[in-house]
């Protein structure tokens, strides 16, 4: 009896860090504990819009704000995420938004031609908390992107963060390799 | 030479056969000569230019499909492709592309640059290989403005040429799919990606660029296919001490991220020795005040020398844009009577603006020009001697044409129409000869304009730089416009309920187009009366083409809605927010 306790005990940790973000976020604890979060920011595609910086930018999709230059909270985030940003391009990321639970304190009929645009992925709770995290510790409140920022969001396996090798090449000290070089 | 070049095709493709992929078909292969692809139209089965012809007509004299028959038309093959996977600020790609076909062979790209062999033999489409560039997606994805787009390829020799996002020109071996060599044409870390088809012209290929939105110096470049080196490079904004460098009037060296793209395949003329080829809006789009002056050669239709690149003259059609009516689209090269037994060489062009343009092309002399949308906002109309809008006033250095309407620094919420997708984009035109009817996929939009003023410190390589950008409080919708060439007018009108994003095909007596709600569509080439339809379930975003094979005639199209509309421009259009992503070539025949 004792024995098979032991068992489902084990199963039932196994099963969490299986499908819990915050297991996978302790398992990448060596490297950082955002990383599940960065994962959401990937998913949702918030680069399609605030680009891999968060600096968001003009262009043919209008402005996104920058998430560089954001003064919002953690809780803050969290509700923008969940909500979207009514009369705006940033959509919701919650199944139910507006409809079973109200945001900004308003349906989707008090929301009328405001109505914020549904994400093409819906995010669970503890995802949008990893995501807000995220965007705390690696993104607001930064200046300039800078090389090192960038190969920690998309490694080396592509040239997307070459610009910002020779601008950034001093404040890149964790690029060894580059610094050897003459 | 020839003899041996037989005996190894021979062997290759017993080699292939031997494989099993071609199956029970036979067929030779051979080399593509500067005289074929001069005489292109005289294989009348064949389709061996983006543009089908030099002349860019995208007519063929294929007539089996015809106005009485085009009712049984019917799906032949399909064939799934790849490349709907996003990178970038893009969640996923599409198809722009034209098929190229030689002797049943047909060759297409997907939105990342893959090239696919098909044999189209015997009723059927059997793949033979498939070359994938390995186009470093966030590298390029990040700063396509407009799409993980790739319009095809070109052949030369036994090589197929073609383009990647990324900035490469890859020749790949016809027979094996090999890459034989490849070479970088242009630089993201710059903004620079490449979207187009090349344009051979003689032992060279031609690549236009795309970045305008990006703080790009655009330019059109030509690459010595034999010896793989740069032959040329001509900039469409002129360097400090060249002309036309006077129309850049700012102290802000403006002209350095002044736009300029090039990214829709050009025409070209033997006759003279002439590549024509149209520029893309300045940069920043819509703050005209950022940049004062004409800013050559935006907007422009550029007629170049193509031995050496050197500009022989220019028609611009928009100076100092503030609306982003870029004239990228194709030139069509057509001959027609004039006054007093003569011949008027024209260059025809629909732009961006919601005019089209009839230019002689020997002189770059304006002809005539018309509105080929139903609603122009912006302008009055043209001036019949300049065809320059009639507000224009060359002493100002900023334009306010329509004041009312204008994006400026004092107005800086506007409604224009046509919006700045046009009018026309780079969907191509298709000209049928003897009619003398030339065919226009028409956008009917107006849009929103938020003006933002540009600053030179946020000016950085890899981010936007469009001062501003566009909303879509208005619904859209789209028609295929036909004009007599011979008299400048609108022959006729055919409406859709969706704005044209895939091009034109011109048969003796039929045209084809899509709609990126699915519909594939066949008219009356002189009534525009609809004889056929076939929904595909995909949006058309590419031109339809046709060729035969074993004597039997196809109509062939890429169906995959991708390009910059379902990111930037489908609020416009909320029914195609349906659409979902796909990559599929259709083959039609009776």
């Amino acid at each position: 009896m004792k024995r098979t306790r032991l068992n489902g005990a084990w199963l039932g940790l196994a099963l969490a860090m299986a499908w819990s973000g915050a297991g996978q976020a302790q398992s990448a604890a060596a490297s950082d504990p955002t990383d599940a979060g960065k994962a959401v920011f990937k998913r949702g595609n918030c680069v399609g819009c605030h680009k891999w910086h968060g600096n968001g930018g003009g262009g043919y999709g209008g402005d996104a704000l920058s998430l560089r230059k954001t003064e919002l909270s953690r809780e803050q985030i969290i509700e923008t995420v969940t909500c979207g940003r009514p009369g705006t391009g940033m959509p919701f990321f919650v199944r139910g938004s507006y409809d079973t639970t109200k945001c900004h304190g308003m349906s989707r009929q008090d929301a009328g031609d405001q109505m914020p645009p549904e994400a093409n992925v819906f995010l669970r709770p503890n995802e949008i908390e990893a995501v807000a995290d995220y965007v705390l510790a690696h993104i607001k409140g930064k200046g300039e992107p800078s090389y090192a920022e960038c190969t920690a969001f998309f490694g080396d396996g592509s040239r997307v963060c070459n610009i910002y090798k020779e601008a950034g090449h001093a404040a890149a000290p964790s690029d060894n390799n580059d610094k050897a070089k003459p | 030479m020839t003899r041996l070049h037989w005996s190894k095709t021979h062997m290759l493709a017993a080699l292939v056969a031997a494989a099993g992929t071609i199956g029970g078909s036979f067929a030779y292969a051979e080399d593509i000569s500067p005289d074929r692809l001069l005489n292109a139209d005289k294989e009348a089965g064949n389709w061996l230019h983006h543009h089908k012809n030099y002349s860019a007509t995208r007519f063929s004299s294929l007539k089996d499909i015809n106005k009485d028959t085009v009712k049984n038309l019917k799906v032949a093959w399909t064939m799934h492709l790849g490349g709907v996977e996003g990178g970038g600020i893009w969640s996923h790609g599409g198809l722009e592309g034209t098929p190229i076909v030689e002797n049943g062979f047909m060759y297409v790209t997907d939105g990342w640059g893959s090239v696919y062999k098909i044999d189209a033999h015997g009723g059927k489409g059997v793949l033979l290989w498939k070359m994938d560039p390995k186009t470093d997606h966030d590298w390029a994805g990040a700063v396509a403005c407009c799409g993980v787009d790739n319009r095809g390829v070109a052949l030369w020799g036994n090589l197929v040429v073609s383009h990647t996002l990324d900035g490469r020109l890859i020749a790949t071996n016809k027979e094996t799919g090999q890459v034989a060599w490849q070479r970088q044409v242009a630089d993201p870390d710059k903004g620079e990606v490449i979207t187009g088809a090349p344009l051979i012209v003689k032992d060279m290929a031609i690549t236009g660029v795309a970045g305008a939105e990006y703080g790009i110096r655009g330019w059109i470049a030509a690459t010595d296919l034999k010896s793989q080196k740069e032959v040329w490079r001509t900039h469409t904004i002129p360097a400090k001490d060249e002309p036309g460098h006077e129309t850049w009037k700012d102290d802000k060296n403006a002209k350095a991220s002044g736009g300029g793209s090039t990214w829709v395949t050009g025409s070209y003329d033997p006759a003279t020795n002439t590549i024509v080829w149209g520029v893309g809006n300045p940069g920043p789009d819509w703050d005209n005040e950022y940049r004062p002056g004409d800013n050559l050669y935006t907007d422009s239709s550029l007629a170049l020398d193509a031995d050496t690149g050197k500009i022989k003259w220019h028609y611009q059609h928009t100076p100092n844009d503030p609306y982003d009516y870029d004239s990228v689209a194709e030139n069509v090269l057509v001959d027609v009577p004039g006054p007093n037994n003569t011949t008027l060489k024209l260059a025809l062009e629909a732009d961006r603006n919601g005019f089209a343009y009839a230019i002689d092309r020997t002189s770059g002399k304006f002809i005539w020009g018309l509105p080929f949308v139903k609603k122009v906002t912006w302008t009055k109309g043209l001036d019949p001697e300049s065809g320059k809008p009639v507000e224009y006033d060359p002493k100002q250095g900023v334009q306010k044409y329509n004041a009312s309407v204008t994006p400026s620094r004092t107005n800086k919420v506007t409604d224009i129409c046509p919006g700045n997708m046009g009018g026309k984009n780079w969907p191509p035109t298709a000209y049928n000869p003897d009619l003398k009817l030339w065919y226009i996929p028409v956008i009917e939009s107006c849009n929103r304009i938020t003006l933002e003023e540009s600053d030179p410190a946020k000016l950085k390589p890899r981010e936007f730089w469009t001062g501003g950008g566009p909303s879509q409080p208005f619904k859209i919708t789209g028609s295929v416009t036909a004009i007599d060439v011979t008299t400048g007018k609108v022959a006729g009108k055919a409406e859709t309920d969706f704005p044209n994003l895939g091009g034109i095909l011109a048969t003796p007596d039929l045209v084809f187009s899509g709609q990126p709600s699915g519909e594939v569509i066949a008219y009356d080439a002189k009534s525009l009366a609809k004889l056929w339809e076939f929904n595909t379930g995909g949006g058309v975003n590419a031109p339809p083409m046709t060729f035969s094979v074993d004597g039997k005639q196809y109509v062939a199209i890429l169906v995959g809605l991708g390009g910059a509309w379902d990111k930037w421009f489908i609020d416009a259009t909320p029914e195609l927010k349906r659409m979902q992503p796909g990559s599929m070539l259709y083959v039609f025949a009776l």
